[in-house]
C-alpha cells in the first residue's frame, strides 16, 4: 500500500509534501495520525483524514461553541445528531407526525460554477431529509449575491446561474420551493451564499436513523445511486479553504455534477423501500453520501452504531476503470445513499432499485449494490484489489476533534437612550417610499421565484410571495399545516454580528407567526469568513451566542444546522457575518392561516411591536447616506407577549392579513399588502401619538413587529391603531395616504415590481 | 358494468403522479399509479392519465423521448381504439409528441409543438384559468362541463407555448382542436392571461375523435380551496376547489 511519509520529515518538508498532495491537513494533524496508527498513513488514509478532519465534516473550530445552542424542547422528536432534525407537527388518525428539516450551504461551488453548485446544493439537502425515511415536501433557498449591476460581471453570472440551478433541480424532482430570500451586497462579490433548506414529512413510527442498528454486525452495507466518478474529489477540503481566483479552474474539479433526473427516480424508489421495510417491520440504517464520499458515510453510519466496517472498493460501481482507490473512497459523486440492511432483506431492496425502478437504465452504471459489511471490531477497513488500503480505528477517524482558536472579547455595546435620534434632519416620509420599495433588498422577488415550481405535489396553501412564510398542507385530508420561513440580514451583520444573529431568529419566528403558525423550531447555517482570522472567528463565536440567546428567549430549539467558514477570497474580501436561520411553524388547522394581502376596505390596521429610534442597517438610512446608528435592542418579554397575541388573534379568525415588518420598514410592509391585493385595496394611515420613536423611524425602522389588518378591535399595550384599509376613490385610484398626503399604489407598484426584471427577465 | 379503471402513468422523471392519482381517486375513479417497469399491465385499464414532470429529463424536447417509450405503444393503441387519454403538462407534451393531438398527422409525427415559453424562455409558475374553447360535447372528457367553463389551475412549465406553421395552426382552429385557452377569472381571453405567449392562447388540445385531451396547466394543483390563491372568506378550506371540475367531468365521461 502506497504510504504518505510523515516519520522523520522536518515540519517544513512535511507541510510542502501535504500541500503538493492537495491536503489541507496541518503538520500537527499529520503527526497525530502517524502516531496513533504507529506507522506512516497510506495515501487513502491521509485523504480520508483530510476529508473527515476538514472543517466541513468535523466542525473542529465551531462544534464546542455550537453546544451553547438550545436543542431540546417539547417539540423536538430528533435533535441535531443526525443528517436532519425532526419537529413534532401533530397527530392525525392516531399517528404522530413530524416535520424533518435540514439546512446546508453550497457556497464555494456556487461561486465557481453557479448552476451546478446550486443544483447540487438542493440535491444534497434533499438526500439529508430523505434518508430519515421521510417524504420530501418542500425546499427553501436563502441566497446572498454580490453586485449585479454590470451585465458582464461574474457576480451577475453567479446570481443568474445559481437561481437557474435551483430551479432546474427542484422542479425536476417535484418538490415545491416554498420559501427563500435574496440580498445583494458588494461583500458577496467574491463569495456568494447559496443556502438550501429541505422539509420532509414522517410518521414517528417510520423514522430511519443514520446509524447501523443494534446487533447489526455482519449486515450488508449497500450503496445506491450514481456510479462513482472522479467529480467532487476533494470537495470537503475545498469547502474549507479560501477561494482564489487563479485556482478557479482547478477548483471546478472539486464541484460535483448534479443529476436531478436520476434523483427523481431514486427518491421514488426509496419511498417504495421505506414501505417495504415498514411492512416487514425491519429496522435499517440509511444515510446520505455527502462530504467524504463512501468513506465518510459508511464510517459515520457504522461508528454511530458502535461498530466498524469493512468495504471492498472493487465492488463499487464506478463510471470508469482503474480509478485510484482514494478517489473511489472519498470522491463526492452526487446522487448516492448508503443502506445498512440485514442480509435477508438486501435482495428485495436491490430488486426495488435495480428492477422495479431500473436504475441501471436510468443512468449509466447507476445501481444499488452491496459494497461491504458492518463488523463488530471497531476498525474501518478498505480493500482494493489484493490490498488493504486503509485500516484505522473507526472512532479515531470519525471522533470529535477540536481546534482552540483565539477569540476577541466583544466590544462594549453602547447603551442607547430611548429618546436619542440617529437620523439627521427631518427627511420626507412620502418622498422616500418609492426609493425604499425599489431598493435591491426590498423590491419584488417574483422575477426570481416565478422560475421555481411552488405548487407541485398539490399541497401549497401560501406560495412564495403571498406571505412572510410558505405554508403547505402536506398530509392529504388532514387540516395540519406546515409553515417555513428564512431570515438573516447581512446589512445588520455589518453593524453588530451578535445582535444580527438574534434578529435572524426573531425575524424568522415573526414571519411564521405572521401566517398564524406556532413556531416549532429552528435550523441555522452559519456563513462566516476564515476562522484563522481572529476578527472573523470572533464574529462567529459571538453570533452563536446571539443565536442561543434569541432561541432560548423565544423557546425555539435548533434541530439541525450547518457551518460554512472560509467565505473569503485571497484578496481578503470576506462576507459580512451571515447567520441564516430557518423557522418551521405548525398549524393545527390550515383554515386559520393568515395571508399578507389586504382583505377588504374599511378594516382596521394595527401595528403590533416595539418601535425604536435606532436605524442601524435600515434601508432608509442607507438611502439617505446615513449609518442610522446601532441596531435596536430586543425586548424579549414584549416580543413573547406580542407573539402570543398575534397567534391568539389568528386562531380566533380576527386577523384578515398580517405582515412582519422587515426590509424597508412599516410603510414597505403596508405597500406590499396593498400590492398583494392586486392593487385593489389601499390604506389610510395616521401617525399615532405617544409611540417610543420619531415618525420617520416609526415608518422606516426595521424588524419592529407586524402590521395586521383586523376584523375586530384589538386592545393591548403593543397593538397601536395606525389606520384603515381603503377601496378605490371616485376615479378608481387606490392610494396609500399618510397623514393626509396620498401616494398612488399603481406607481409605487411599478417602482417595486421592476428592479430585478433586468437580471431575471 | 365493473367500475372503470384508470392508469396514472409514471415515466422515469414524472413528478406529479401522486396528486394526480389522488384526485382521480377522490372523484370516484378506481385508479392505479403504473410505473414504466409494469407497462405490460396497461391494456387492463379503461383510461390513461399522463401526469406532469420531466419524463426522460426533457431530452431533445419535452415529451419527445417518452413519446417513444414502450408505455406509449399501449396508450397510442388504446387512444386509436377510442379509450380516454388525458395528458397534463408534461403528459400533454408527451401526448402531443406521440401525435395524438391535434392528431392531424401520423402517429409520432407531431404537427405542432409545446415549445419553450415566450417571450423569455424560462420556467414559469403562475396561477391561471383554463377556458373551454369548444362545444363541451366536442371532447368526451369535457362533455359534462358547462359551455365556456372557466377552470382554475396552476401553470408550471418551461415549454408550454403552442407553436406550429400557419397552415397547421389553421388546421387546429378549423378542426375544432383548440379545446382550452388561457383566460382571466371572468373568462376574458388575452395575452396577459397567457403565461407563455402560446399561439391562439392555447392551453389545451383535443384530437378529432375527442377522446384525447392535452392540457398544459395543472387543475389538480387547484383541487382544494386551500390551493386557490383568491379563496373567499368563509369557504371550507379543505373542500374541493374549481380544478376538480375537470376531473369530475372525466369521471362522468368514463362512467357514462
Amino acid at each position: 500500500m502506497r504510504s504518505f511519509r510523515v516519520d522523520g520529515l522536518p515540519d517544513e518538508v512535511l507541510r510542502q509534501a501535504a500541500s503538493q498532495a492537495g491536503l489541507a491537513l496541518r503538520v500537527d494533524e499529520l503527526r497525530r495520525i502517524a502516531q496513533t496508527l504507529g506507522r506512516d498513513p497510506s495515501m487513502v488514509e491521509v485523504h480520508a483524514f483530510d476529508a473527515q478532519w476538514s472543517e466541513h465534516c468535523s466542525y473542529k473550530s465551531s462544534r464546542h461553541h455550537l453546544r451553547k445552542l438550545p436543542t431540546d424542547g417539547p417539540t423536538v422528536m430528533q435533535g441535531p445528531a443526525e443528517d436532519a432534525g425532526i419537529l413534532h407537527l401533530g397527530e392525525w388518525n392516531g399517528e404522530r407526525y413530524g416535520v424533518v428539516i435540514a439546512h446546508e450551504s453550497h457556497n464555494h461551488p456556487s461561486q465557481v460554477v453557479p448552476f451546478e453548485g446550486a443544483a447540487t446544493g438542493v440535491g444534497g439537502i434533499v438526500r439529508d431529509v430523505l434518508c430519515m425515511g421521510a417524504e420530501v415536501i418542500g425546499i427553501a433557498d436563502p441566497l446572498r449575491f454580490g453586485r449585479i449591476d454590470d451585465p458582464q460581471s461574474h457576480q451577475r453570472y453567479v446570481a443568474q446561474g445559481a437561481v437557474d440551478g435551483i430551479a432546474a433541480y427542484g422542479n425536476a424532482i417535484g418538490v415545491p420551493n416554498i420559501a427563500g430570500d435574496v440580498y445583494f451586497d458588494e461583500r458577496f462579490d467574491d463569495n456568494c451564499l447559496v443556502n438550501v433548506v429541505a422539509l420532509g414529512l414522517i410518521k414517528e413510527s417510520g423514522i430511519i436513523h443514520s446509524a447501523a442498528p443494534p446487533n447489526s454486525a455482519g449486515w450488508d452495507i449497500v450503496l445506491v445511486g450514481k456510479a462513482t466518478d472522479t467529480s467532487g474529489f476533494g470537495g470537503a477540503a475545498f469547502s474549507s479553504v479560501t477561494l482564489d481566483e487563479e485556482d478557479a479552474d482547478a477548483n471546478k474539479g472539486a464541484v460535483q455534477v448534479p443529476d436531478p433526473f436520476l434523483k427523481n427516480v431514486i427518491m421514488r424508489a426509496s419511498y417504495r423501500v421505506f414501505e417495504h421495510l415498514r411492512e416487514r417491520n425491519i429496522t435499517a440504517g440509511f444515510k446520505d453520501l455527502g462530504a467524504g464520499g463512501i468513506m465518510g458515510c459508511s464510517a459515520e453510519i457504522c461508528s454511530s452504531g458502535g461498530f466498524g466496517a469493512i468495504i471492498d472498493l472493487d465492488d463499487v460501481n464506478t463510471a470508469m476503470k482503474n480509478m485510484p482507490p482514494e478517489v473511489i473512497a472519498i470522491g463526492e459523486t452526487q446522487e448516492r445513499l448508503c443502506w445498512v440492511l440485514p442480509g435477508d432483506v438486501t435482495a428485495d431492496v436491490l430488486q426495488i432499485y435495480n428492477e422495479e425502478f431500473s436504475l441501471p437504465q436510468i443512468a449509466r452504471h447507476a445501481c444499488a449494490t452491496v459494497i461491504g459489511a458492518v463488523q463488530q471490531q471497531k476498525q474501518y477497513v478498505l480493500r482494493h484489489g489484493d490490498e488493504i488500503v486503509m485500516d484505522v480505528p473507526i472512532d479515531f477517524l470519525t471522533g470529535t476533534i477540536r481546534d482552540e482558536l483565539p477569540v476577541r472579547a466583544m466590544s462594549e455595546r453602547k447603551v442607547t437612550g430611548a429618546h436619542r435620534r440617529y437620523i439627521d434632519g427631518e427627511p420626507s416620509i412620502w418622498a422616500l417610499l418609492p426609493q425604499v420599495l425599489a431598493h435591491r433588498d426590498v423590491c419584488s422577488r417574483e422575477p426570481l421565484y416565478v422560475r421555481y415550481d411552488g405548487v407541485v405535489r398539490g399541497t401549497t396553501v401560501l406560495p412564495r410571495g403571498s406571505a412572510d412564510a410558505g405554508v403547505i398542507a402536506p398530509l392529504h385530508g388532514s387540516p395540519l399545516g406546515v409553515a417555513l420561513s428564512v431570515a438573516g440580514n447581512p446589512r445588520y451583520g455589518k453593524v453588530d454580528p451578535p445582535l444580527a444573529a438574534e434578529y435572524a431568529v426573531l425575524e424568522s419566528v415573526r414571519k411564521v407567526v405572521a401566517v398564524g403558525a406556532r413556531p416549532l423550531g429552528l435550523t441555522d447555517c452559519l456563513n462566516f469568513g476564515n476562522p484563522q482570522n481572529v476578527d472573523h472567528y470572533s464574529e462567529l463565536v459571538h453570533s452563536i451566542d446571539g443565536l442561543a440567546i434569541a432561541a432560548k428567549e423565544l423557546g425555539t430549539p435548533y434541530v439541525s444546522g450547518n457551518v460554512s467558514l472560509y467565505n473569503e477570497s485571497k484578496s481578503g474580501n470576506a462576507i459580512p457575518a451571515s447567520p441564516i436561520v430557518a423557522c418551521v411553524g405548525g398549524l393545527n388547522d390550515v383554515s386559520t392561516v393568515v395571508g399578507a394581502a389586504f382583505h377588504r376596505p374599511g378594516s382596521t390596521l394595527y401595528f403590533i411591536g416595539t418601535p425604536h429610534n435606532a436605524m442601524g442597517g435600515a434601508v432608509a438610512a442607507e438611502l439617505l447616506g446615513q449609518t442610522g446608528g446601532p441596531l435596536a435592542p430586543i425586548d424579549y418579554e414584549a416580543v413573547r407577549r406580542q407573539i402570543a397575541f398575534v397567534l391568539d388573534a389568528a386562531q380566533r379568525g380576527t386577523l384578515l392579513s398580517a405582515h412582519a415588518i422587515g426590509n424597508g420598514g412599516l410603510l414597505a410592509a403596508v405597500a406590499k399588502m396593498a400590492f398583494l391585493s392586486g392593487n385593489c385595496i389601499g390604506a389610510s394611515l395616521t401617525t399615532p401619538f405617544g409611540i417610543s420613536a420619531g415618525a420617520f423611524e416609526f415608518y422606516y425602522g426595521e424588524c419592529t413587529g407586524w402590521v395586521v389588518e383586523s376584523a375586530a378591535e384589538l386592545t393591548l399595550p403593543d397593538a397601536v391603531r395606525i389606520g384603515m384599509t381603503t377601496g378605490p376613490d371616485y376615479e378608481g385610484g387606490v392610494g396609500i395616504e399618510i397623514d393626509g398626503e396620498t401616494l398612488d399604489v399603481d406607481e409605487l407598484y411599478e417602482a417595486w415590481r421592476t428592479p430585478l426584471v433586468e437580471v431575471y427577465p | 358494468m365493473a367500475s372503470p379503471k384508470v392508469a396514472v402513468l409514471v415515466f422515469p422523471g414524472t413528478n406529479s403522479e401522486v396528486e394526480t392519482w389522488r384526485i382521480c381517486r377522490d372523484v370516484g375513479l378506481d385508479s392505479d399509479v403504473v410505473h414504466w417497469s409494469r407497462a405490460q399491465t396497461l391494456p387492463d385499464y379503461d383510461a390513461y392519465v399522463l401526469p406532469g414532470g420531466f419524463a426522460y429529463e426533457d431530452r431533445i424536447r419535452a415529451g419527445a423521448v417518452p413519446a417513444h417509450d414502450p408505455m406509449m405503444d399501449y396508450v397510442i393503441e388504446a387512444a386509436q381504439g377510442g379509450k380516454l387519454v388525458l395528458g397534463i403538462c408534461n403528459g400533454a407534451q408527451i401526448v402531443l409528441e406521440a401525435g395524438l393531438v391535434p392528431g392531424t398527422g401520423p402517429v409520432r409525427k407531431p404537427t405542432a409543438a409545446f415549445t419553450k415559453n415566450g417571450p423569455v424562455p424560462h420556467f414559469v409558475c403562475k396561477h391561471v384559468y383554463l377556458k373551454l374553447a369548444v362545444d363541451p360535447g366536442r371532447c368526451a372528457i369535457t362533455a359534462a362541463l358547462e359551455r365556456d367553463a372557466v377552470i382554475p389551475a396552476w401553470a408550471a412549465h418551461g415549454e408550454g407555448r403552442l407553436a406550429a406553421t400557419t397552415d397547421h395552426l389553421q388546421e387546429i382552429v378549423d378542426g375544432g382542436h383548440l379545446a382550452f385557452v388561457y383566460a382571466h377569472a371572468d373568462g376574458t381571453v388575452d395575452e396577459r392571461a397567457t403565461p407563455n405567449a402560446s399561439a391562439l392562447f392555447c392551453a389545451g388540445l383535443t384530437n378529432k375523435a375527442g377522446n384525447v385531451l392535452a392540457i398544459m396547466p395543472h387543475p389538480e394543483r387547484d383541487a382544494w380551496n386551500f390551493n386557490h390563491p383568491r379563496r373567499r372568506e368563509g369557504t371550507d378550506i379543505l373542500a374541493p376547489s374549481g380544478g376538480v371540475k375537470l376531473f369530475s367531468a372525466f369521471a362522468k365521461a368514463l362512467k357514462s
